[in-house]
Protein backbone atom coordinates (compact mmCIF):
# COMPACT_ATOMS: atom_id res chain seq x y z
CA UNK A 1 0.00 0.00 0.00
CA UNK A 2 2.99 2.24 0.90
CA UNK A 3 3.79 2.31 -2.77
CA UNK A 4 0.95 3.45 -4.34
CA UNK A 5 0.56 6.20 -1.48
CA UNK A 6 4.37 7.08 -2.78
CA UNK A 7 3.11 7.12 -7.01
CA UNK A 8 -0.20 9.33 -5.73
CA UNK A 9 2.14 11.63 -4.43
CA UNK A 10 4.42 11.66 -7.32
CA UNK A 11 1.76 12.04 -10.05
CA UNK A 12 0.22 14.62 -7.75
CA UNK A 13 3.49 16.87 -8.12
CA UNK A 14 3.63 16.25 -11.69
CA UNK A 15 0.05 17.35 -12.37
CA UNK A 16 0.68 20.54 -10.52
CA UNK A 17 3.83 21.17 -12.66
CA UNK A 18 1.78 20.72 -15.84
CA UNK A 19 -1.12 22.61 -14.61
CA UNK A 20 0.85 25.46 -13.33
CA UNK A 21 2.87 25.51 -17.00
CA UNK A 22 -0.38 24.78 -18.67
CA UNK A 23 -1.74 27.91 -17.14
CA UNK A 24 1.10 30.16 -17.06
CA UNK A 25 -1.13 33.21 -17.81
CA UNK A 26 -2.95 32.99 -14.45
CA UNK A 27 -0.14 32.32 -12.12
CA UNK A 28 2.83 34.40 -13.52
CA UNK A 29 2.98 37.98 -12.05
CA UNK A 30 4.78 39.80 -14.94
CA UNK A 31 4.72 39.24 -18.75
CA UNK A 32 7.15 36.60 -19.15
CA UNK A 33 9.17 38.99 -22.02
CA UNK A 34 8.94 42.27 -20.33
CA UNK A 35 11.89 43.61 -19.61
CA UNK A 36 12.81 46.30 -17.26
CA UNK A 37 16.28 47.79 -17.88
CA UNK A 38 15.91 49.49 -14.02
CA UNK A 39 15.67 46.38 -12.43
CA UNK A 40 18.33 43.71 -13.46
CA UNK A 41 19.67 41.39 -11.33
CA UNK A 42 17.11 41.96 -8.57
CA UNK A 43 17.42 39.08 -6.09
CA UNK A 44 14.30 36.68 -5.27
CA UNK A 45 12.38 38.93 -3.21
CA UNK A 46 8.54 40.92 -3.04
CA UNK A 47 7.90 42.14 -5.63
CA UNK A 48 9.99 39.52 -8.17
CA UNK A 49 9.25 36.13 -6.39
CA UNK A 50 12.24 34.87 -7.86
CA UNK A 51 14.20 37.70 -8.87
CA UNK A 52 14.98 39.15 -12.57
CA UNK A 53 16.90 38.09 -15.34
CA UNK A 54 20.19 40.39 -17.40
CA UNK A 55 17.21 42.26 -18.89
CA UNK A 56 14.76 42.66 -15.67
CA UNK A 57 12.04 40.02 -16.83
CA UNK A 58 11.09 37.87 -13.56
CA UNK A 59 12.16 34.45 -13.40
CA UNK A 60 9.26 32.86 -11.89
CA UNK A 61 6.81 34.32 -14.78
CA UNK A 62 9.53 32.89 -17.78
CA UNK A 63 9.78 29.49 -15.76
CA UNK A 64 6.12 28.89 -16.23
CA UNK A 65 6.19 30.27 -19.41
CA UNK A 66 9.51 28.47 -20.33
CA UNK A 67 7.76 24.97 -18.81
CA UNK A 68 5.00 25.50 -21.44
CA UNK A 69 7.20 25.11 -24.18
CA UNK A 70 9.77 22.31 -22.71
CA UNK A 71 7.01 20.60 -21.91
CA UNK A 72 4.83 21.17 -25.13
CA UNK A 73 8.55 20.09 -26.95
CA UNK A 74 8.78 17.12 -24.85
CA UNK A 75 4.90 15.87 -25.42
CA UNK A 76 4.64 16.64 -29.18
CA UNK A 77 7.43 14.75 -29.88
CA UNK A 78 6.81 11.50 -27.30
CA UNK A 79 3.70 11.28 -29.39
CA UNK A 80 5.34 11.64 -32.62
CA UNK A 81 7.66 8.91 -31.13
CA UNK A 82 5.28 6.47 -29.59
CA UNK A 83 2.96 6.49 -33.37
CA UNK A 84 6.81 5.75 -35.52
CA UNK A 85 7.47 3.31 -32.37
CA UNK A 86 4.33 1.31 -32.51
CA UNK A 87 4.71 1.13 -36.20
CA UNK A 88 7.77 -0.20 -36.54
CA UNK A 89 7.82 -2.48 -33.96
CA UNK A 90 4.07 -3.59 -34.50
CA UNK A 91 5.06 -4.63 -38.56
CA UNK A 92 8.13 -6.36 -36.94
CA UNK A 93 6.74 -8.13 -34.18
CA UNK A 94 3.45 -9.20 -36.51
CA UNK A 95 5.33 -10.19 -39.44
CA UNK A 96 7.96 -11.80 -38.15
CA UNK A 97 10.83 -13.72 -40.19
CA UNK A 98 13.14 -11.84 -42.97
CA UNK A 99 11.21 -8.83 -42.25
CA UNK A 100 11.47 -8.86 -38.48
CA UNK A 101 15.75 -10.21 -38.40
CA UNK A 102 16.42 -7.49 -41.20
CA UNK A 103 14.19 -4.34 -39.39
CA UNK A 104 15.86 -5.24 -35.89
CA UNK A 105 19.21 -5.10 -37.33
CA UNK A 106 18.49 -1.72 -38.36
CA UNK A 107 17.24 -1.01 -35.10
CA UNK A 108 20.10 -2.13 -33.15
CA UNK A 109 22.74 -0.04 -35.71
CA UNK A 110 20.50 2.83 -34.69
CA UNK A 111 20.27 2.69 -31.59
CA UNK A 112 24.28 2.74 -31.63
CA UNK A 113 24.50 6.15 -32.65
CA UNK A 114 23.90 8.21 -29.76
CA UNK A 115 20.61 10.17 -30.18
CA UNK A 116 22.07 13.91 -29.54
CA UNK A 117 24.82 13.32 -31.83
CA UNK A 118 21.88 12.51 -34.53
CA UNK A 119 19.58 15.34 -33.56
CA UNK A 120 22.66 18.04 -33.29
CA UNK A 121 23.29 17.21 -37.01
CA UNK A 122 19.77 17.39 -38.23
CA UNK A 123 19.79 20.60 -36.20
CA UNK A 124 22.81 22.34 -37.65
CA UNK A 125 19.84 22.91 -41.00
CA UNK A 126 16.87 22.63 -39.51
CA UNK A 127 17.19 25.90 -36.83
CA UNK A 128 13.76 26.74 -37.00
CA UNK A 129 11.15 27.39 -34.14
CA UNK A 130 10.24 24.65 -31.31
CA UNK A 131 7.79 22.48 -33.50
CA UNK A 132 11.02 21.58 -35.67
CA UNK A 133 12.62 20.67 -32.63
CA UNK A 134 9.71 18.51 -31.53
CA UNK A 135 9.79 16.96 -34.85
CA UNK A 136 13.79 16.18 -34.73
CA UNK A 137 12.95 14.87 -31.22
CA UNK A 138 10.36 12.92 -31.91
CA UNK A 139 12.09 10.98 -35.46
CA UNK A 140 15.08 10.10 -33.41
CA UNK A 141 13.45 8.96 -30.26
CA UNK A 142 10.98 5.89 -31.35
CA UNK A 143 13.79 3.52 -30.89
CA UNK A 144 13.15 1.76 -27.34
CA UNK A 145 9.14 2.13 -28.01
CA UNK A 146 9.65 0.10 -30.87
CA UNK A 147 11.74 -2.40 -29.32
CA UNK A 148 8.96 -3.04 -26.47
CA UNK A 149 6.15 -3.12 -28.98
CA UNK A 150 8.06 -5.87 -30.90
CA UNK A 151 8.72 -7.68 -28.06
CA UNK A 152 4.95 -7.67 -26.72
CA UNK A 153 3.66 -8.47 -30.26
CA UNK A 154 5.99 -11.47 -30.19
CA UNK A 155 5.06 -12.26 -26.40
CA UNK A 156 1.52 -12.01 -27.37
CA UNK A 157 1.04 -13.72 -30.26
CA UNK A 158 2.40 -17.10 -28.64
CA UNK A 159 -0.47 -16.24 -26.28
CA UNK A 160 -3.92 -18.64 -26.74
CA UNK A 161 -6.50 -16.13 -26.60
CA UNK A 162 -4.89 -14.66 -29.29
CA UNK A 163 -4.60 -18.27 -31.09
CA UNK A 164 -7.96 -18.81 -30.08
CA UNK A 165 -8.64 -15.59 -32.17
CA UNK A 166 -6.91 -16.80 -35.40
CA UNK A 167 -8.75 -20.12 -34.82
CA UNK A 168 -12.45 -18.59 -34.94
CA UNK A 169 -11.15 -16.42 -37.43
CA UNK A 170 -11.54 -12.88 -36.30
CA UNK A 171 -9.84 -10.31 -38.53
CA UNK A 172 -6.69 -9.45 -38.86
CA UNK A 173 -6.91 -5.50 -37.87
CA UNK A 174 -9.21 -6.71 -34.84
CA UNK A 175 -6.60 -8.90 -33.96
CA UNK A 176 -4.01 -6.25 -33.99
CA UNK A 177 -5.89 -3.60 -32.52
CA UNK A 178 -8.21 -5.35 -30.17
CA UNK A 179 -6.03 -8.42 -28.55
CA UNK A 180 -2.43 -7.21 -29.54
CA UNK A 181 -1.99 -3.50 -29.14
CA UNK A 182 -4.46 -3.30 -26.65
CA UNK A 183 -3.03 -5.92 -24.00
CA UNK A 184 0.74 -3.78 -25.16
CA UNK A 185 -0.83 -0.90 -23.85
CA UNK A 186 0.57 -1.00 -19.89
CA UNK A 187 3.92 -1.50 -21.38
CA UNK A 188 4.28 0.85 -23.94
CA UNK A 189 2.48 3.16 -21.45
CA UNK A 190 5.56 2.81 -19.22
CA UNK A 191 8.30 3.23 -21.90
CA UNK A 192 6.40 6.70 -22.99
CA UNK A 193 6.99 7.98 -19.77
CA UNK A 194 10.89 7.31 -19.95
CA UNK A 195 10.57 8.52 -22.91
CA UNK A 196 8.98 11.77 -22.23
CA UNK A 197 11.29 12.39 -19.54
CA UNK A 198 14.14 11.97 -22.10
CA UNK A 199 12.38 14.53 -24.30
CA UNK A 200 12.52 16.95 -21.67
CA UNK A 201 16.22 15.97 -21.30
CA UNK A 202 16.96 16.57 -24.31
CA UNK A 203 14.84 19.66 -25.19
CA UNK A 204 16.97 21.19 -22.26
CA UNK A 205 20.57 19.92 -23.25
CA UNK A 206 20.08 21.44 -26.67
CA UNK A 207 18.16 24.48 -25.77
CA UNK A 208 21.39 25.27 -23.35
CA UNK A 209 23.71 24.59 -26.15
CA UNK A 210 22.49 27.47 -27.56
CA UNK A 211 21.07 25.42 -30.69
CA UNK A 212 17.78 24.37 -29.26
CA UNK A 213 14.36 26.49 -29.50
CA UNK A 214 15.12 30.13 -30.47
CA UNK A 215 16.14 32.49 -27.87
CA UNK A 216 13.05 35.04 -28.20
CA UNK A 217 11.12 31.74 -26.43
CA UNK A 218 11.80 31.18 -23.01
CA UNK A 219 12.51 27.79 -22.32
CA UNK A 220 14.14 25.87 -19.21
CA UNK A 221 17.14 24.88 -21.21
CA UNK A 222 17.38 28.63 -22.84
CA UNK A 223 17.11 29.91 -19.26
CA UNK A 224 19.63 28.04 -18.44
CA UNK A 225 22.24 28.86 -21.30
CA UNK A 226 22.06 32.76 -20.37
CA UNK A 227 22.36 31.76 -16.37
CA UNK A 228 26.11 30.18 -17.62
CA UNK A 229 27.19 33.67 -17.97
CA UNK A 230 25.03 35.25 -14.78
CA UNK A 231 26.17 32.80 -12.24
CA UNK A 232 29.90 34.20 -12.97
CA UNK A 233 28.70 37.61 -11.17
CA UNK A 234 26.63 35.91 -8.64
CA UNK A 235 23.02 36.07 -10.05
CA UNK A 236 22.45 32.21 -8.51
CA UNK A 237 18.75 32.48 -8.62
CA UNK A 238 18.58 32.38 -12.50
CA UNK A 239 20.47 28.86 -12.80
CA UNK A 240 18.73 27.47 -9.56
CA UNK A 241 15.14 27.41 -10.32
CA UNK A 242 14.90 26.38 -13.65
CA UNK A 243 17.31 23.50 -12.71
CA UNK A 244 14.73 22.70 -9.98
CA UNK A 245 11.82 22.51 -12.02
CA UNK A 246 13.68 19.63 -14.35
CA UNK A 247 15.15 17.85 -11.43
CA UNK A 248 11.72 17.67 -9.96
CA UNK A 249 9.43 16.92 -13.35
CA UNK A 250 12.09 14.31 -14.37
CA UNK A 251 12.28 13.03 -10.65
CA UNK A 252 8.45 12.88 -10.48
CA UNK A 253 8.06 10.93 -14.02
CA UNK A 254 10.81 8.63 -13.21
CA UNK A 255 9.31 7.97 -9.93
CA UNK A 256 6.34 7.40 -11.33
CA UNK A 257 7.53 5.04 -13.69
CA UNK A 258 9.28 3.11 -11.99
CA UNK A 259 6.18 2.61 -9.25
CA UNK A 260 4.27 1.24 -12.74
CA UNK A 261 7.26 -0.76 -14.11
CA UNK A 262 7.02 -3.55 -11.52
CA UNK A 263 6.00 -6.55 -12.93
CA UNK A 264 3.98 -7.61 -9.86
CA UNK A 265 1.61 -4.28 -10.54
CA UNK A 266 1.24 -5.49 -14.78
CA UNK A 267 -2.42 -6.54 -15.04
CA UNK A 268 -1.62 -8.91 -17.64
CA UNK A 269 1.45 -11.76 -17.21
CA UNK A 270 -0.29 -13.80 -20.43
CA UNK B 1 32.70 -21.52 -32.05
CA UNK B 2 34.49 -18.26 -30.69
CA UNK B 3 35.92 -17.10 -34.31
CA UNK B 4 32.12 -17.39 -35.40
CA UNK B 5 31.31 -14.96 -32.48
CA UNK B 6 33.70 -12.86 -33.02
CA UNK B 7 33.11 -12.71 -36.59
CA UNK B 8 29.49 -12.22 -35.93
CA UNK B 9 30.32 -8.82 -33.41
CA UNK B 10 32.92 -8.38 -36.94
CA UNK B 11 30.11 -7.80 -38.92
CA UNK B 12 27.39 -6.37 -36.87
CA UNK B 13 30.09 -3.28 -36.26
CA UNK B 14 30.45 -2.56 -39.58
CA UNK B 15 27.04 -2.77 -40.54
CA UNK B 16 26.42 -0.61 -38.07
CA UNK B 17 29.55 1.96 -39.16
CA UNK B 18 27.80 1.73 -42.55
CA UNK B 19 24.56 3.16 -41.06
CA UNK B 20 26.07 5.51 -39.65
CA UNK B 21 28.20 6.89 -42.34
CA UNK B 22 24.62 6.57 -45.01
CA UNK B 23 23.26 8.98 -42.16
CA UNK B 24 25.62 11.42 -41.75
CA UNK B 25 26.29 11.65 -45.37
CA UNK B 26 22.75 11.91 -46.21
CA UNK B 27 21.42 14.07 -43.41
CA UNK B 28 24.14 16.50 -44.64
CA UNK B 29 22.40 16.18 -48.46
CA UNK B 30 19.39 17.10 -47.04
CA UNK B 31 20.35 20.25 -46.16
CA UNK B 32 18.55 22.80 -47.95
CA UNK B 33 20.10 25.30 -50.79
CA UNK B 34 22.69 23.54 -53.26
CA UNK B 35 25.98 21.75 -52.05
CA UNK B 36 28.50 23.70 -53.04
CA UNK B 37 26.55 26.74 -51.01
CA UNK B 38 26.19 24.23 -48.18
CA UNK B 39 30.15 23.36 -48.04
CA UNK B 40 30.87 27.15 -48.24
CA UNK B 41 28.40 28.06 -46.06
CA UNK B 42 28.42 32.53 -45.53
CA UNK B 43 31.06 32.91 -48.32
CA UNK B 44 28.39 31.67 -50.91
CA UNK B 45 27.12 34.49 -51.79
CA UNK B 46 30.06 35.73 -53.05
CA UNK B 47 30.50 32.88 -56.10
CA UNK B 48 29.08 33.43 -59.17
CA UNK B 49 27.99 31.24 -61.40
CA UNK B 50 30.80 29.72 -63.23
CA UNK B 51 32.39 29.68 -59.97
CA UNK B 52 29.85 27.27 -58.52
CA UNK B 53 29.86 24.55 -61.35
CA UNK B 54 33.74 24.34 -60.95
CA UNK B 55 33.10 23.78 -57.52
CA UNK B 56 30.45 21.58 -57.99
CA UNK B 57 32.53 19.59 -60.78
CA UNK B 58 35.94 19.78 -58.24
CA UNK B 59 33.58 17.82 -55.29
CA UNK B 60 31.92 15.72 -57.79
CA UNK B 61 28.70 17.26 -57.11
CA UNK B 62 27.28 16.68 -60.28
CA UNK B 63 27.23 13.27 -59.96
CA UNK B 64 24.22 10.91 -59.12
CA UNK B 65 23.84 10.50 -54.90
CA UNK B 66 24.88 7.09 -54.45
CA UNK B 67 27.88 7.59 -56.85
CA UNK B 68 28.63 10.37 -54.61
CA UNK B 69 28.05 8.50 -51.47
CA UNK B 70 30.35 5.94 -52.98
CA UNK B 71 33.07 8.45 -53.80
CA UNK B 72 32.79 9.59 -50.17
CA UNK B 73 32.63 6.21 -48.72
CA UNK B 74 36.25 5.46 -50.49
CA UNK B 75 37.61 8.52 -49.64
CA UNK B 76 37.01 7.99 -46.12
CA UNK B 77 38.05 4.63 -46.13
CA UNK B 78 41.94 5.87 -46.91
CA UNK B 79 41.56 8.40 -44.04
CA UNK B 80 40.68 11.40 -45.71
CA UNK B 81 37.44 13.04 -44.34
CA UNK B 82 37.99 16.17 -46.23
CA UNK B 83 38.70 20.03 -44.80
CA UNK B 84 36.43 21.84 -42.68
CA UNK B 85 34.99 24.62 -43.80
CA UNK B 86 35.87 26.95 -41.59
CA UNK B 87 38.96 26.02 -40.23
CA UNK B 88 40.81 24.76 -44.15
CA UNK B 89 42.63 21.92 -41.64
CA UNK B 90 41.57 18.32 -42.72
CA UNK B 91 38.77 17.29 -40.58
CA UNK B 92 40.97 14.50 -39.42
CA UNK B 93 43.85 16.23 -37.32
CA UNK B 94 41.52 18.70 -36.05
CA UNK B 95 39.71 15.40 -34.70
CA UNK B 96 42.76 13.67 -33.91
CA UNK B 97 43.83 16.63 -31.74
CA UNK B 98 40.73 16.53 -29.58
CA UNK B 99 40.83 12.83 -29.19
CA UNK B 100 43.22 12.27 -26.55
CA UNK B 101 40.72 14.69 -24.38
CA UNK B 102 37.57 13.00 -24.95
CA UNK B 103 39.19 9.47 -24.21
CA UNK B 104 40.57 10.37 -20.99
CA UNK B 105 37.32 12.45 -19.77
CA UNK B 106 35.57 8.88 -20.63
CA UNK B 107 38.14 7.14 -19.77
CA UNK B 108 38.61 8.39 -15.98
CA UNK B 109 34.41 8.62 -15.50
CA UNK B 110 34.05 5.31 -16.73
CA UNK B 111 36.33 3.86 -14.79
CA UNK B 112 35.15 5.66 -11.15
CA UNK B 113 31.71 4.53 -12.11
CA UNK B 114 32.38 1.15 -12.52
CA UNK B 115 34.67 1.34 -9.38
CA UNK B 116 31.70 3.12 -7.43
CA UNK B 117 28.62 1.04 -8.72
CA UNK B 118 30.13 -1.94 -8.30
CA UNK B 119 30.99 -1.01 -4.92
CA UNK B 120 27.54 0.31 -3.88
CA UNK B 121 25.30 -2.18 -5.91
CA UNK B 122 27.39 -5.37 -4.50
CA UNK B 123 26.68 -3.92 -0.88
CA UNK B 124 23.14 -2.78 -1.63
CA UNK B 125 22.78 -5.97 -3.39
CA UNK B 126 23.79 -8.49 -0.92
CA UNK B 127 22.04 -7.03 2.40
CA UNK B 128 18.32 -7.40 0.73
CA UNK B 129 15.93 -5.30 2.84
CA UNK B 130 18.89 -3.30 4.42
CA UNK B 131 19.00 0.17 4.68
CA UNK B 132 21.57 0.14 1.94
CA UNK B 133 19.15 -1.54 -0.41
CA UNK B 134 16.13 1.04 -0.11
CA UNK B 135 18.37 3.64 -0.34
CA UNK B 136 20.15 3.02 -3.15
CA UNK B 137 17.07 2.62 -5.00
CA UNK B 138 15.54 6.14 -4.30
CA UNK B 139 18.60 7.70 -4.51
CA UNK B 140 19.96 6.67 -7.54
CA UNK B 141 16.51 7.44 -9.38
CA UNK B 142 17.23 11.18 -7.71
CA UNK B 143 20.96 11.17 -8.95
CA UNK B 144 19.98 10.35 -12.24
CA UNK B 145 17.06 12.89 -12.70
CA UNK B 146 19.37 15.55 -12.23
CA UNK B 147 20.75 17.09 -15.53
CA UNK B 148 24.27 16.87 -15.23
CA UNK B 149 25.48 20.47 -17.08
CA UNK B 150 22.88 21.96 -14.13
CA UNK B 151 25.31 20.47 -11.70
CA UNK B 152 27.84 22.09 -13.83
CA UNK B 153 26.72 25.25 -13.44
CA UNK B 154 26.10 24.93 -9.52
CA UNK B 155 29.48 23.64 -9.08
CA UNK B 156 31.31 26.63 -11.21
CA UNK B 157 28.80 28.84 -9.25
CA UNK B 158 30.47 27.14 -5.96
CA UNK B 159 33.94 26.00 -6.31
CA UNK B 160 35.03 28.43 -9.14
CA UNK B 161 33.12 32.11 -8.28
CA UNK B 162 32.42 31.63 -4.45
CA UNK B 163 35.46 29.15 -3.20
CA UNK B 164 37.82 30.03 -6.20
CA UNK B 165 39.44 26.68 -5.99
CA UNK B 166 39.01 25.42 -9.53
CA UNK B 167 38.97 26.77 -12.82
CA UNK B 168 35.22 26.63 -14.55
CA UNK B 169 36.40 26.50 -18.05
CA UNK B 170 39.37 25.32 -19.95
CA UNK B 171 40.87 21.72 -20.87
CA UNK B 172 44.98 22.53 -19.21
CA UNK B 173 47.91 21.82 -20.66
CA UNK B 174 50.40 18.91 -19.99
CA UNK B 175 53.26 20.91 -21.28
CA UNK B 176 52.10 23.95 -19.84
CA UNK B 177 53.21 25.90 -16.87
CA UNK B 178 50.81 23.89 -14.38
CA UNK B 179 52.08 20.29 -16.12
CA UNK B 180 49.84 17.14 -15.24
CA UNK B 181 48.73 19.07 -12.33
CA UNK B 182 46.82 21.82 -14.11
CA UNK B 183 45.41 19.20 -16.31
CA UNK B 184 43.96 17.03 -13.32
CA UNK B 185 42.71 20.68 -12.11
CA UNK B 186 40.94 21.26 -14.88
CA UNK B 187 39.53 17.41 -15.56
CA UNK B 188 37.68 17.55 -11.57
CA UNK B 189 34.77 19.34 -12.09
CA UNK B 190 33.45 18.03 -15.46
CA UNK B 191 34.61 13.76 -13.91
CA UNK B 192 32.54 14.83 -10.84
CA UNK B 193 30.14 15.90 -12.47
CA UNK B 194 29.54 13.12 -14.84
CA UNK B 195 30.34 10.59 -12.00
CA UNK B 196 28.00 11.97 -9.77
CA UNK B 197 25.37 11.81 -12.35
CA UNK B 198 25.81 8.70 -13.60
CA UNK B 199 27.05 6.22 -10.68
CA UNK B 200 23.71 5.71 -9.14
CA UNK B 201 21.88 3.89 -12.11
CA UNK B 202 24.68 1.63 -12.94
CA UNK B 203 24.74 0.78 -9.04
CA UNK B 204 20.97 -0.06 -9.23
CA UNK B 205 21.25 -1.79 -12.19
CA UNK B 206 23.70 -4.17 -10.26
CA UNK B 207 21.98 -4.23 -6.99
CA UNK B 208 18.43 -5.29 -9.09
CA UNK B 209 20.54 -8.27 -11.25
CA UNK B 210 22.36 -9.73 -7.63
CA UNK B 211 19.18 -9.43 -5.65
CA UNK B 212 17.55 -11.17 -8.92
CA UNK B 213 20.34 -13.90 -8.75
CA UNK B 214 20.36 -14.81 -4.93
CA UNK B 215 16.86 -15.75 -5.14
CA UNK B 216 17.55 -18.25 -7.69
CA UNK B 217 17.98 -22.26 -6.68
CA UNK B 218 21.46 -22.69 -6.90
CA UNK B 219 22.13 -20.49 -4.51
CA UNK B 220 19.66 -22.00 -2.47
CA UNK B 221 21.03 -25.43 -2.37
CA UNK B 222 24.47 -24.19 -2.21
CA UNK B 223 23.88 -22.65 1.13
CA UNK B 224 21.87 -25.91 2.25
CA UNK B 225 24.65 -28.29 1.53
CA UNK B 226 26.95 -25.61 3.64
CA UNK B 227 29.19 -23.62 0.70
CA UNK B 228 31.21 -20.94 2.08
CA UNK B 229 29.38 -17.80 1.72
CA UNK B 230 32.23 -15.88 0.50
CA UNK B 231 32.51 -18.38 -2.51
CA UNK B 232 28.63 -17.90 -2.89
CA UNK B 233 29.32 -14.37 -3.31
CA UNK B 234 31.78 -15.24 -5.84
CA UNK B 235 29.48 -16.53 -7.84
CA UNK B 236 26.30 -14.59 -7.33
CA UNK B 237 28.70 -11.51 -8.41
CA UNK B 238 30.07 -13.30 -11.38
CA UNK B 239 26.76 -13.92 -12.77
CA UNK B 240 24.75 -10.97 -11.77
CA UNK B 241 27.79 -8.90 -13.30
CA UNK B 242 26.96 -9.98 -17.14
CA UNK B 243 23.60 -8.33 -17.18
CA UNK B 244 25.49 -4.93 -15.74
CA UNK B 245 27.71 -5.19 -18.47
CA UNK B 246 25.30 -5.49 -21.03
CA UNK B 247 23.42 -2.62 -19.67
CA UNK B 248 27.06 -0.67 -19.78
CA UNK B 249 26.96 -1.37 -23.65
CA UNK B 250 23.57 -0.50 -23.93
CA UNK B 251 24.33 3.06 -21.96
CA UNK B 252 27.58 3.59 -23.96
CA UNK B 253 25.67 5.82 -26.70
CA UNK B 254 24.00 7.96 -24.22
CA UNK B 255 26.74 8.13 -22.22
CA UNK B 256 28.54 9.82 -24.77
CA UNK B 257 25.66 12.23 -25.79
CA UNK B 258 25.78 12.95 -22.03
CA UNK B 259 29.12 14.19 -22.49
CA UNK B 260 28.94 16.48 -24.90
CA UNK B 261 26.91 18.77 -23.16
CA UNK B 262 29.77 18.72 -19.73
CA UNK B 263 32.19 19.28 -22.15
CA UNK B 264 30.65 22.06 -23.69
CA UNK B 265 29.85 23.82 -20.59
CA UNK B 266 33.33 23.19 -19.27
CA UNK B 267 34.84 24.19 -22.46
CA UNK B 268 36.78 21.20 -22.18
CA UNK B 269 38.01 20.65 -25.64
CA UNK B 270 37.15 17.58 -26.86
CA UNK B 271 35.15 16.24 -29.55
CA UNK B 272 31.69 16.88 -28.24
CA UNK B 273 32.66 20.72 -27.73
CA UNK B 274 34.12 20.54 -31.49
CA UNK B 275 30.87 19.09 -32.58
CA UNK B 276 28.82 21.41 -30.95
CA UNK B 277 30.54 24.48 -32.16
CA UNK B 278 30.42 22.72 -35.83
CA UNK B 279 26.77 22.82 -35.45
CA UNK B 280 27.01 26.47 -34.82
CA UNK B 281 29.12 27.32 -37.34
CA UNK B 282 26.99 24.97 -40.09
CA UNK B 283 31.05 23.52 -40.67
CA UNK B 284 29.68 20.58 -42.89
CA UNK B 285 32.63 18.33 -43.29
CA UNK B 286 33.63 18.58 -39.70
CA UNK B 287 29.98 17.40 -38.61
CA UNK B 288 30.23 14.50 -41.01
CA UNK B 289 33.69 13.47 -39.56
CA UNK B 290 32.50 14.35 -35.91
CA UNK B 291 29.77 12.04 -35.85
CA UNK B 292 31.60 9.23 -37.64
CA UNK B 293 34.15 9.36 -35.59
CA UNK B 294 31.92 9.11 -32.73
CA UNK B 295 30.08 6.32 -34.01
CA UNK B 296 33.86 4.83 -34.19
CA UNK B 297 34.36 5.46 -30.90
CA UNK B 298 31.12 3.43 -29.93
CA UNK B 299 31.54 0.64 -31.78
CA UNK B 300 35.02 0.64 -30.21
CA UNK B 301 33.80 0.74 -26.59
CA UNK B 302 31.19 -2.01 -27.67
CA UNK B 303 33.48 -4.34 -28.85
CA UNK B 304 36.11 -4.01 -25.67
CA UNK B 305 32.53 -4.70 -23.20
CA UNK B 306 31.94 -8.06 -25.54
CA UNK B 307 35.82 -8.77 -24.78
CA UNK B 308 35.12 -8.62 -21.43
CA UNK B 309 31.98 -10.17 -21.21
CA UNK B 310 33.75 -13.09 -22.79
CA UNK B 311 35.97 -13.12 -20.50
CA UNK B 312 33.50 -13.36 -17.64
CA UNK B 313 30.83 -15.74 -19.06
CA UNK B 314 31.81 -19.06 -19.97
CA UNK B 315 28.17 -19.97 -21.47
CA UNK B 316 29.25 -17.18 -24.22
CA UNK B 317 32.87 -19.31 -24.78
CA UNK B 318 30.65 -22.50 -24.61
CA UNK B 319 28.52 -20.99 -27.75
CA UNK B 320 25.05 -21.39 -25.72
CA UNK B 321 24.00 -17.80 -26.88
CA UNK B 322 24.98 -18.77 -30.53
CA UNK B 323 21.25 -18.50 -32.76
Amino acid sequence: MKSRKVLLFWCVVLGLIVIMTAFAGLFSTHAPNDMDMDKIYVPPGENHLLGTDHLGRDVFSRLLEGGKVTLTVAGVSVFLSLVIGVLYGGISGYVGGYVDVVMMRFLEALITIPSLILILAFQAFMQGGMWSMALIIGITGWLVTARIVRSEFIRLKEAEFVKMAIMFGTPVWKIIFGHMLRNSVPAIFVVTLFNFAGAVFIEVSLSFLGIGVPPAIPSWGNMLYYAQNDILIGAWWIGLFPGIMIFITILSINFIGEALKDPGRRRLNA
Amino acid sequence: MSVKWFGKRMVMGTIVLLVISFLSFFIMHLAPGDPATAFYGGNAQTLNTAEKERISRAFSLDRPVIEQYGLWLKEILQGNLGYSSKEGRPVTVILLERLPNTLLLFGVTLFFIIIGSLWLGTVAGMQKGSLWDKGLSTISIATSSIPSFWLGILFISFFSVKLGILPSSGTGEVGGDGGILDKLRHLIMPAAVIILTHTGIYARFLQESIKAETSKYYVMVAKANGVLEREIRKGVLRNASIPYLNYIGMTIPSFFGGSIIVESLFSWAGLGQLLVKAVMMKDFPLIMGGILFTGLLVVFSLFIIDLVMYAVDPKLRKGAYSR
